[in-house]
């Protein structure tokens, strides 16, 4: 029935508003709900949790900043930390290394190119959990194996070590190994980022410096990287965001010296302790949150700083 | 760059070092890319001499006497093919509910901007920035109380999933729908169809390249993941093929019987990579902006 008046009623705005946009929002709403429900949990769960303190097997006590300050005060803690600072600040540009190089092969056109570009996608398209296997039970073995045999000057090249490696006992070993197979995995995705990256650098910019004299590495130092600093520093923030994450490799590789998130699952599957794995949990966001805004900061000024130059 | 080459070319006959540079670098880059698949693949073809050196002789670079004893064992053993039976069950519910959400969800982002649209997208990505470790806890303690105790776990699993996934989901299938004109549904509604009718016959046809995609995507994630399946399924009998592998990893195994494990996990989605190269590199953009 339609109203004489020229004012619409609230009822028939809202009315209006569904027929407009009904359909839209019933699509949208399930897949809003469900993610919206497990963002509020995870996040209230973490912070609830991680101020639980776990008195014995079946009595907690909250609110408590116990766990905050245990965790704080204890030298596991301090040195996962450090150990995965380390690991983000040596893993991060090693990420945006290895994906340079890579997008820099394959950005030149040749016959097999796309064969080529399938093959350094298999890093990625291997689990995690695999890679780190083949790392650490088939190839850097202890005492014999396919590396200790090539050191020792077994296999064709001469030996550069006297005994054999024993990868598991240093940290800088273990870490280094647990980085090496992280950077080989994640690789592919840094290379697709820089290649998008590169392919948008107009051509004529090269040829008119070569034509002016400008050697191979000139033009990569005075054009390349420049015009690449977009996506070098999207691939700087969103890698270390996800080295701070890592767990997987940590976990298989190097156990006996546990970075954040191997310490979090012994917090809660040895330890019996999900409190304190909570409280490592929000620890290691607030890492990760702290590390995107410097990156973020950082980059935008040496960006200004570019454009100034 | 072939221009370049060109000019050089004129001026002098010399040898393109440059080029030269590039192929060395390019024939490193693919050894390094295949050589632990290479050996992953060796190693399950393995007989126990190859492995079990005591130090006597260097490991060989080809088995002696390669074989495929150690499938046959692996697919002898009941758990494991119930495991790979529960992995793949996992991932194609994880899939089902990952597009039933996603899709239509993307298909409202594509198509309408009305306010607060914008932070509902943000939402949708920003699941991705808290760590799996991190989340994987509230998450399991979350299951492990009523009322969500009485999901069966295999399906709590499957839901984890795809909740993992479903923004890879959304994003991939708001590309696809972008693309797609707004005229094929007008058409549809126009002739009398209701909208919801106009949708599912006219758009998710033409758009099923990009669903089947996205689809891909899911079922390997959910293949491949570990660490929720590890934290739910902790206290259950049931296995994913992952979680399989590191509970045998504690047993010490045999290398060759490890590495038929490593092959039989990876195989499926080495090939899905190879036939769906296109699709996988659109998601794992998507998957950097996390």
């Amino acid at each position: 029935m339609t109203d004489v008046s020229s004012q619409r009623s609230s009822w028939q705005r809202v009315g209006d508003f569904w027929a407009r946009y009904g359909f839209a929002i019933s699509l949208l709403v399930p897949c809003t709900i469900y993610i919206l429900f497990f963002l509020l949990i995870i996040a209230f769960y973490l912070i609830q949790l991680s101020l639980t303190q776990r008195v014995s097997l079946v009595e907690t006590q909250f609110p408590s900043v116990q766990n905050y300050i245990e965790m704080a005060a204890s030298s596991e803690f301090q040195d996962a930390f450090i150990r995965t600072l380390a690991f983000v600040i040596v893993g991060t540009p090693l990420q945006l290394l290895a994906g340079l190089v890579l997008a820099t092969i394959i950005n030149r056109p040749f016959r097999g190119r796309g064969i080529v570009r399938s093959v350094f996608l298999l890093p990625v398209a291997i689990p995690s959990l695999v890679t780190a296997t083949i790392i650490a039970y088939m190839l850097f073995t202890y005492p014999f194996g396919h590396v200790n045999d090539l050191l020792l000057g077994r296999l064709f090249l001469p030996g550069v070590v006297q005994e054999p490696v024993n990868w598991y006992t240093s940290p800088a070993l273990a870490l280094g190994l647990a980085l090496f197979a992280q950077v080989w995995r994640d690789m592919p995705i840094s290379m697709l980022i820089l290649l998008a990256g590169l392919q948008s650098i107009p051509a004529d910019q090269y040829e008119a410096a070569e034509s002016m004299g400008a050697s191979a590495w000139q033009r990569f130092w005075y054009i390349t990287i420049p015009m690449l600093l977009p996506a070098i520093s999207t691939v700087l923030i969103l890698r270390s965001i996800e080295v701070w994450k890592q767990f997987i490799f940590p976990f298989i590789i190097a156990p006996t010296f546990p970075l954040l998130g191997v310490l979090l699952d012994h917090a809660y599957h040895n330890l019996r302790n999900p409190e304190m794995a909570a409280a490592i949990g929000v620890a290691l966001v607030i890492f990760i949150l702290i590390t995107r805004w410097v990156l973020t900061f950082g980059t935008e000024k040496v960006r200004a700083y570019l454009v100034k130059v | 760059m072939s221009t370049a080459e060109k000019a050089v070319e004129g001026r002098r006959r010399s040898i393109d070092w440059g080029k030269i540079g590039w192929a060395i670098m390019l024939i490193l880059a693919i050894l390094a890319i295949l050589l632990p698949i290479y050996i992953m693949i060796k190693t399950s073809l393995a007989d126990r001499a190859s492995i079990v050196t005591g130090g006597l002789y260097p490991e060989p670079l080809w088995p002696f006497a390669p074989n495929f004893d150690q499938f046959g064992v692996l697919l002898g053993k009941g758990d494991f093919i119930a495991a790979g039976l529960t992995s793949l069950l996992v991932a194609v519910l994880s899939v089902a509910v990952a597009l039933l959400l996603g899709v239509p969800a993307a298909f409202t982002l594509a198509r309408y901007k009305f306010p607060g649209i914008g932070t509902l997208a943000l939402v949708i990505i920003g699941i991705r920035l808290f760590p799996d470790i991190a989340s994987a806890i509230p998450v399991a303690e979350l299951f492990l109380k009523p009322p969500l105790i009485y999901i069966p776990p295999l399906i709590q699993v499957a839901l984890a999933h795809a909740l993992l996934s479903a923004p890879y989901v959304v994003y991939i299938c708001q590309g696809v729908f972008a693309t797609i004109p707004k005229d094929l549904e007008e058409q549809a509604y126009v002739m009398g169809a209701s909208r919801l009718r106009s949708f599912v016959s006219v758009v998710l046809p033409v758009a099923l390249p990009g669903m089947a995609a996205a689809a891909i995507y899911t079922f390997l994630l959910s293949w491949n993941e570990f660490i929720y399946a590890y934290y739910l399924l902790f206290q259950s009998t049931e296995t994913t093929l992952p979680v399989y592998m590191l509970r045998l990893l504690t047993w010490t195994p045999q290398r060759n019987y490890l590495a038929a494990l490593a092959v039989v996990l990876s195989l499926p989605v080495i090939l899905f990579t190879f036939l769906v190269q296109r699709y996988m590199i659109a998601g794992m953009t998507a998957g950097a902006v996390k």
